[in-house]
């Protein structure tokens, strides 16, 4: 097995990955240039792989399948964004960055959609996530033999550890030393601590909980051309420094670089299977009105979890009247949610918790299952920092309003917020179907059904209960806890076979040989971690595996 | 940049002179030269005439006017125009897209929400929401609330505050007036923060000069939204 390269320092990233360097050094936040210079494939050549989505998980398989010399083109349904022209420092006119075509929300649970947890375009949800970028737990391989819950994932954490370390060198992630989980070191140091960092670790280390400042995918210091953070608190809306990692930046470049296309604005609306081979033949898609086909050896499919079993429910065929893949019905099912309590603690003093990326500092200290407590698995706890309309929107949700809730609102520079990651647990009835509802391509809408365990809700409960206790111990005067969801991963899980999963440890389908998914709905299980740098070390793996063994029939 | 106008500084709901506020001389909009343009232009744009009203009829009107006043305490001129701002958002189908499977698209639940309080209004009182005191739309409210997750004209109660909050809060709390009211300085960049950190400001930032008024005890506990 080749060597894989595990050093984060930039000389060593620009030799496999130069996006950062291929950025123009000044003020300007793109390459105008190579985007003019992108190549275009036509929609008759059998390319060598069309990939469904841009994000993380599209991103990073284009610019590895570029790179391995691979004639490749990604579709997204989104604009290619100028972070310059396109985003705004300011929180209602960042709607734009969300995914907000019609979905219906069922269950007894529902989640919202949008904002929170959708992206949209090239870059996906990690334009306008905050920018935690921790590792999975050795432990989340295998939950189920070690915990009676959850699945078991078809390989270990030791398979994916070097491309955690690649990606953690591409994004680059800074932080300090990490001592859970598999203990690891970061390529960038951490960055400084802000007021609601400070409380945080105040807090905690009164009560003798361990913290640690980051991982987050923030450049700590120029890294290729992109610039130093400057600390303005406005992550969720899109960074325009370009020092917050989304793969607009991190991959997209250097792909493009190698001859990948990205073409936007083009929704795709089927895979088309060959009802004689079974094989995948391309995609069909609309772009400015038009329906088109780009013929493909290989289709991989990356649109994220509820886009991803929408896209396969709707590819319908001879061979697959249920849904593309779906001949065990499993497709769309065991999609997952984590509990995200956020817990507000008002301070004398002043925090002013919007002057720093919400991603500060994180204690990984509940992750694991406690056998002395009555739920399996655990949470994270991590500083976030709502913007005004968000922390307005929180209090309203508690039935705050009129004078009150202008009253809290004028505090606003009192709070400080931890937010928690509980590890919801993957159930089948969880799960995207299609709506009678049909979107403006004619394209039936995805509803998405969630109903909480009561494992769900004892974690919810605790995470709730030691936020409090940790705000408190830093001198809250009182606090206050808003119940949420955030991220979403599963879908269509990976398993060991076509009775247990969608698509193999190799991200490829069971059902159909050159189909891949590869993005945050192969994901058997969640943990208590942002899934970013793992739906992106996921891909990184399965690229690959799929360069070195392109037809496993072949 | 856009010359400032000196009611820019003033809080809603106190009229322009001397006021009371918390963060005394506060204006988000001293540092609008400091904005890249982009995001200026999409600031400033709030402060300007809205299009004409598009999607709610005048009765949807007479109770979203009032309602959503009410929701924000904005009993006086100058008012940030939040009704406005959502007839604009509902007319261009500005939604966040999801939908609860038994509410409709949020157009249809707006209009159906609003003329459902609008016949609660005339049963309860004899006469339609904007004619009710204050007191008696305040009490409607409360009733609306008190049902939690109870259904109430065939939709959850919850569901329908969580509709119409949502846009209220996204409308005001855009607005730079509200941002004068709660001292928060607004956009970033290319500026961004020097001084994080417990008790420190910028220099354009203004310490808080205190409660206007002595405080209720917030909502405690954890029992928020589901």
């Amino acid at each position: 097995m080749r060597t894989i390269l595990r050093d984060g320092s930039a000389d060593a990233v620009r030799d496999r990955n130069a996006s950062a360097w291929l950025i123009p050094a000044g003020q300007r936040r793109i390459n105008e240039k190579l985007r003019a210079e992108m190549r275009h494939y036509d929609d008759g050549d059998e390319i060598d792989a069309v990939i469904v989505g841009c994000g993380a998980g599209g991103s990073t398989m284009l610019q590895r399948l570029a790179r391995a010399g691979w004639r490749v083109a990604a579709l997204d349904a989104g604009p290619f964004w100028d972070p310059d022209r396109d985003w705004v420092s300011d929180e209602a006119g960042s709607h734009h960055l969300y995914w907000t075509e019609p979905r219906v929300i069922a269950g007894t649970d529902p989640v919202p959609l949008g904002s929170n947890n959708s992206g949209r375009g090239v870059g996906g949800s990690m334009v306008h996530y905050a920018g935690f970028a921790p590792r999975f737990h050795p432990s989340d391989f295998h939950t189920a033999s070690a915990d009676g819950v959850g699945h078991d994932w078809p390989f270990a954490y030791d398979d994916l550890k070097p491309y955690y370390e690649a990606i953690e060198g591409e994004l680059p992630v800074s932080g300090e030393d990490w001592p859970w989980g598999d203990p690891h070191r970061y390529p960038h140091a951490p960055h400084p601590v802000s007021g609601n960092g400070e409380v945080f670790q105040r807090g905690a280390d009164a009560l003798g909980i361990e913290t640690r400042v980051g991982p987050v995918a923030i450049t700590n210091g120029r890294f290729g051309h992109r610039q130093h953070c400057i600390y303005r608190g406005f992550c969720l809306q899109g960074c325009k420094v370009n020092a917050k990692a989304s793969p607009l930046i991190t991959h997209v470049p250097d792909a493009l670089a190698h001859g990948a296309e990205v073409r936007p604005d083009a929704m795709v609306v089927s895979v088309e299977v060959d009802e004689r081979t079974g094989r995948a033949t391309g995609v069909r898609y609309v772009r400015d009105g038009v329906e088109r086909f780009q013929r493909a050896a290989h289709v991989i499919v990356a649109g994220y979890s509820i886009e991803t079993p929408r896209l396969l429910l709707h590819s319908t065929s001879k061979r697959f009247p249920d849904g593309l893949c779906n001949d065990f019905d499993l497709v769309g099912r065991y999609l997952m949610v984590q509990g995200a309590p956020q817990t507000g603690g008002r301070f004398a003093d002043e925090i002013r918790m919007y002057k720093a990326p919400p991603p500060e500092v994180s204690s990984e200290s509940f992750y694991e299952t406690d056998p002395a407590k009555p739920y399996r698995r655990g949470f994270s706890i991590q500083t976030v920092s709502p913007l005004p309309i968000t922390w307005s929107e929180h209090f309203a949700g508690q039935k705050v309003w009129g004078d009150d809730l202008r009253r809290q609102m004028r505090d606003f520079v009192h709070w400080a917020c931890l937010g928690a990651l509980c590890e919801f647990l993957a159930q089948p009835d969880n799960r995207v179907t299609l709506a009678g509802q049909r979107d403006r391509h004619g394209m039936p809408v995805a509803k998405f059904s969630y109903s909480q365990c009561d494992n769900d809700r004892a974690l919810m409960k605790e995470a709730s209960s030691t936020m409090e206790q940790i705000l408190l111990a830093a001198g809250a005067e009182h606090v206050t806890t808003f119940h949420r969801y955030a991220h979403l991963v599963g879908g269509a899980r990976m398993g060991t076979d076509e009775r247990s999963g969608v698509v193999d440890g190799d991200c490829r389908s069971f059902a159909v040989p050159n189909l891949l998914v590869t993005d945050g709905s192969v994901l058997p299980t969640q943990g208590a971690a942002n899934p970013a740098l793992t739906i992106m070390s996921v891909a990184a793996r399965a690229a690959d595996r799929l360069v070195r063994r392109p037809d496993p029939r072949g | 940049m856009a010359a400032r106008l000196p009611e820019h500084g003033v809080t809603p709901g106190h009229p322009h002179g001397d006021a009371p506020s918390r963060f005394p001389g506060f204006d988000a909009l001293d540092q609008a030269d400091a904005w890249d343009p982009v995001t200026a232009g999409v600031v400033l744009a709030r402060l300007g005439p809205l299009p004409p009203l598009r999607f709610f009829t005048p009765q949807q009107e007479s109770v979203a006017r009032p309602l959503l006043d009410l929701i924000l305490a904005q009993h006086e001129e100058p008012r940030v125009p939040v009704f406005e701002m959502v007839d604009q958002r509902l007319a261009e189908l500005t939604t966040d897209g999801w939908r609860y499977e038994d509410l409709p698209p949020d157009p249809q639940a707006w209009a159906r929400s609003l003329e459902a309080m609008e016949s609660d209004a005339l049963a309860e009182h004899g006469h339609g929401f904007a004619a009710c005191s204050p007191d008696e739309q305040a009490g409607m409210l409360e009733s609306l609330l008190d049902l939690g997750d109870g259904v109430w004209h065939g939709m959850h109660a919850d569901r329908v505050w969580s509709l119409w909050s949502r846009y209220a809060c996204t409308a005001f709390y855009s607005h730079p007036w509200a941002w004068n009211e709660i001292g928060w300085p607004g956009p970033a960049y290319p500026r961004g923060y020097k001084n994080p950190g417990v008790g420190t400001r910028e220099p354009f930032e203004v310490p808080d000069a205190g409660p206007l008024e002595s405080h209720g005890v917030p909502s405690r506990g954890t029992d928020g939204d589901r």
